[in-house]
Formats: C-alpha cells, structure tokens, sequence
C-alpha cells in the first residue's frame, strides 16, 4: 500500500510534465488519482517499461504508451530509427528520466534500477500493481499514456 | 577532439551524436558508443577519448565507477556526466570521482551544446 504523501505524489508529475516539455516544447494534459479512490484505471498500452526501487522505498514506477505515440515522440526528437527495439529503449528511458527526476524530492536513498522494457497487453498493468498505486494520465497531442507510482516508504 | 558516447538508452546515445554533429562544435569527432561501464572501458582503452559522456545508471557497472576508472587510466581526459538523477548528491559524487561536468536529463539541444562548450573552453 502507497503511504506518498501530497508533494511526494508531485514530484512525479513535475517530471513526467518536464520530460515532456524539454523534449517537445509542448505542455502536456494531466490527471492524477489513486487507483482505488479515484476511479482511474492503471491504464495499459502497447509498450510498458519499469523501474524498480530500493534503498529506503520498495515497488516499481511503472510507464506505458501506446507505439504510436512513442514514434511520434521519436521523430520529434529527429529519431531516425523508430523500430520495435528503439519504441522499447524509448519508454525505458522515459522511465528512467521521471524517476531519476523525482529523486530529487526524495533524496539518494531511493535507489533506481536500470529500466525493464516490453510489450503489453491489455489491462497487463492492473493485474501487476496494488490497488492504492497512484495513476497518472497524460495527453500528449492526440495520445494518452500513463505512469503508476506503486511505491512505498520503508523506514 | 575525440568523443565516447556512454549510455544505456540506444536513443539517447543517438540523440547526442546528432546533436553535436548538427552544431558548430564541428572539431568533435565520435570514436564509439557504449552501452554499459565495462563496454565503455574496453572503448576507452582503444581510442583514449579526451571527452566522454557518461550516464549513470547503466548495467553491469555504473558511470561513478566508470568515471573512476577512466579517470585513473587517463586523468586528462574531460567527462561529463549526463544523467536523469537530479539530486545533488549523485552530482557531487560523480564531481568527485573525476568527472568535469553534470548535466540533468532531459536535455535541450541548446543545453547540451553549452554544456560542450563549457568542457571545452576550459
């Protein structure tokens, strides 16, 4: 069970909004709640990666969009190669820039793995994550994609 | 100026070279791209770079160690570490080990370049 509290759940969105905006220049929609009490599924898409946490935090930040948004990303970051194999290394880092970022709310005792890429399937993430995860919702252009913060205090 | 690109994310190694490639830094020349500290040092030992980027979280060994390392071998040699871990302990630590320059993920073109340039002018 999540035990965030408000500026905790923030410093997630802070950097999922920056990622956006330095990469595109473009503000991106958001919507946040908890899975639970806020009735906004952990929405899965096409491509997911995660980051799991150690140190004084246990559980995993999870991203996932769909490929089509990740190869519109790529080329507006001027990507030639937008294959399967980059869409994956593109949401890992995705991953690894919003935690990497939020770690500096939380101190460097939140330990961060290297990301964990794949494919998914449809509702994949709300069979994985418990059910006080937060969900964050983003519009980007057209697309939507969702980050879930299933993490946890330990001290 | 020889440049070793070292990241884990194949977009950002590639975001990097092209980005230094369309600037007017036209003297920096990519001599290879690693995606791991232990691919980073065998690069390293063929081409002694004199800049290195250099992510942090990578598999098999970090870009602390790796900075160490590259830093005991050829301790002229200028790396900038280009890492999403923004607090500022990571930044020190990475500072102290060798390395001349931070710079925080994600980046703008303009960020980068100035961050080169900075390296470079010193």
């Amino acid at each position: 069970m999540s035990n965030l509290n408000e500026s905790d759940i923030q410093s997630f969105i802070d950097a999922v909004s920056s990622f956006f905006f330095q990469v595109t220049q473009e503000k991106v929609g958001i919507r946040a709640a908890y899975l639970v009490e806020g009735g906004i599924p952990a929405t899965t898409f096409d491509l997911t990666s995660y980051i799991t946490l150690s140190g004084a935090f246990t559980g995993r930040v999870y991203f996932s969009a769909p490929r089509v948004m990740v190869a519109h990303l790529l080329l507006t970051m001027q990507e030639p190669d937008r294959g399967d194999e980059r869409l994956l290394d593109a949401v890992g880092e995705i991953a690894n820039t919003i935690s990497g970022n939020a770690r500096k709310h939380f101190g460097e005792t939140m330990q961060i793995s290297v990301p964990v890429t794949q494919a998914t399937e449809h509702d994949w993430l709300n069979s994985v994550v418990s059910p006080r995860s937060y969900v964050i919702l983003v519009k980007w252009k057209q697309y939507r994609a969702s980050v879930v913060v299933d993490i946890q205090h330990t001290d | 100026m020889k440049l070793l690109i070292v990241d884990d994310s194949a977009i950002i190694r590639s975001r990097i070279a092209r980005i230094l490639n369309d600037s007017r830094l036209k003297s920096i020349d990519v001599v290879g791209m690693a995606q791991n500290g232990m691919e980073a040092i065998s690069l390293f030992l063929q081409n002694t770079p004199d800049i290195v980027t250099m992510d942090i979280t990578m598999p098999k060994m970090d870009g602390v160690d790796c900075t160490e390392k590259m830093i005991s071998l050829y301790p002229e040699c200028n790396i900038l570490v280009i890492s999403a871990l923004s607090d500022k302990a990571t930044a020190l630590k990475a500072l102290k080990k060798g390395a001349r320059g931070f710079l925080y993920k994600p980046f703008t073109d303009e960020e980068l370049i100035a961050a080169f340039l900075e390296l470079t002018n010193s």
